[in-house]
């Protein structure tokens, strides 16, 4: 299906430190019908390198749709999604806070901050994979986006 | 001569008054406060026996002198007390004193004024006690609440903390189990296998304790202050997140509770909501029969949720109330153990109590009381 809508498979960008939860993103993607490329990242200003292709990125694709978590090390995430959506080149890419957090602060924060929805990541990790794959039927398949400004 | 000359008011009167003001005199004299009568200007014109005993100076060496000798204020303080007396009967403050030795003491005062028939002041009457014990007392309390608060706190936040930060490591653990149960099952061996359903199994339990540790904890960190509740409000909230397990085991509930009370609304919701589904969980084989209500019982509001269930035996009455503590196993009926002790620190937090009625086999009752008034 997600082929149908974009006419290629997806780029999700994750930025995500904790190495568990990459690999069960990974796992919760590569176990949906469609291909998609992952590309993660692990910290905040290896977020924004991505997004300007810099360095060792420059090759780097735009990414369909962002996953992102909020407690990052160097640049923290709160801050990585206010760059996002101040940046005219970056802010129509939907962002997904995923996050262990459940406070309320957070939730607000991000929503002030444009983020396009928050998701608490689920403690089972049956629910944790049907909420990735959610994100990526509702995202990729159901959701219009905007087409690319380059 | 003032008015309080004794001998002068016996040629006054008859044996039998005379009789009557020497019991009086004789029971002002020794009353447990110390009493001073002053005239308008506050020159002092009687004392009894309990000042001079509290404050040193006997009779004849306080007559006639004014009271400012007394008040660490001097005349002002007193000066200040007598407006007061205008709109009310009687003025009562905390002031210190001065003993005859010099020496300072806190007091309790009661000011109050004597009127004629025509409603004018004659005289001003001051009591008072020394509260130097009752201070002390008074210090050590406040102390001892301070300091047990903030242990309090500190307990709550470690709960809180701990829970809270064991939640992703154990998100791992009980992720990645599964994980490999899934995806190796019958792949492995028989012993693996196995191996695999305990770790997922325990994997499980423990997030549920750590999900239950969180839910307790919160009972005492998020605290939002007491505002009137309607009671029946709140019930239905917790027969509303409770309607499936109503619906199919086909419970009939009755709720006579139609009050109006101060407390956390969504405390009580959680209140109810543990005890009609501990209820509904240990049935036995009939259909539920609940019946919740509440009469007024010594300041009390005492609720009661009743049921037709298994019973619980006496002996148990107590250790059910504690963290974990089941009374059977996690095949018969689910569960953690959690949902009375939340139960009971809700109850405790609201100023209540919270009992058992039951015999086995014979249903169950449960009390809890909740103050009609709340303590400022």
């Amino acid at each position: 299906m997600d082929i149908d809508r974009l006419g290629r498979p997806a780029d999700f960008l994750l930025v995500e430190d904790n190495p568990g939860d990459v690999r069960l993103t990974q796992e919760a993607l590569k176990s949906h019908k469609v291909q998609n490329n992952l590309h993660v990242v692990t910290d905040g200003e290896e977020a924004m390198a991505f997004l300007h292709k810099q360095g060792k990125y420059k090759d780097a694709p735009r990414p369909d749709i962002i996953l992102l978590d909020l407690n990052l090390p160097k640049k923290d995430g709160r801050e990585v999604l206010a760059e996002i959506k101040s940046d005219p080149a970056l802010k129509t890419i939907p962002v997904v806070i995923i996050t262990s957090s459940e406070a309320e602060q957070d939730v607000i924060k991000s929503y002030n901050l444009n983020a396009n929805c928050y998701v608490t990541k689920p403690v089972n990790l049956d629910q944790f994979i049907k909420v990735v794959q959610s994100i990526n039927d509702f995202w990729l398949t159901i959701v219009k986006l905007p087409g690319n400004p380059d | 001569m003032n008015n309080f000359d004794i001998p002068l008011a016996v040629n006054a009167c008859s044996t039998d008054d005379l009789a009557k003001l020497q019991v009086f005199e004789k029971i002002l004299k020794g009353n447990v406060e110390a009493i001073l009568i002053t005239d308008t200007r506050g020159d002092i014109e009687w004392v009894n026996n309990t000042f001079t005993a509290i404050t040193g100076y006997p009779e004849s060496e306080a007559l006639d002198r004014n009271l400012g000798f007394l008040f660490a204020g001097g005349n002002n303080e007193y000066a200040a007390l007598y407006p007061k007396l205008g709109e009310v009967n009687h003025h009562v403050a905390e002031t210190h004193m001065f003993r005859k030795d010099g020496s300072k003491f806190p007091a309790n005062v009661t000011l109050s004024a004597v009127r004629s028939s025509a409603d004018m002041i004659t005289h001003y009457v001051l009591e008072f006690s020394d509260i130097t014990e009752f201070k002390h007392a008074q210090d050590e309390l406040q102390q001892r609440t301070r300091e047990l608060s903030r242990s309090n706190q500190e307990l709550e936040q470690f709960a809180y903390v701990a829970s809270h930060d064991l939640q992703e490591p154990l998100r791992m653990v009980a992720s990645y189990t599964q994980l490999i149960a899934q995806r190796y099952r019958g792949k492995l061996d028989k012993d693996a296998d196995e191996f695999i359903e305990f770790a997922v199994d325990g994997a499980t339990r423990m997030q549920a304790i750590i999900n239950d540790l969180l839910m307790l904890s919160r009972v005492g960190t998020r605290n939002v202050a007491f505002t009137r509740t309607d009671v029946k409000q709140s019930l239905d909230k917790a027969l509303a997140n409770l309607r499936l397990v109503i619906a199919e085991s086909g419970a009939d509930i009755v709720c006579e509770a139609l009050l109006v009370l101060d407390a956390d609304g969504s405390q009580l919701t959680q209140l109810f909501q543990n005890l009609i589904g501990n209820a509904l969980k240990f049935r036995g084989d009939r259909a539920p029969q609940i019946k919740i209500g509440a009469v007024q019982q010594d300041g009390d509001w005492q609720f009661h949720v009743r049921d037709n269930g298994i019973g619980i035996a006496p002996e148990h009455f107590e250790r059910i109330f504690l963290m974990f503590q089941r009374l059977h196993g996690k095949r018969e009926y689910p569960g953690t153990g959690i949902g009375l002790t939340i139960c009971k620190k809700i109850v405790e937090r609201h100023g209540g109590r919270i009992w058992i009625e039951s015999e086995a086999g014979k249903g169950t009752t449960f009390l809890f009381t909740i103050p009609i008034q709340q303590a400022e």
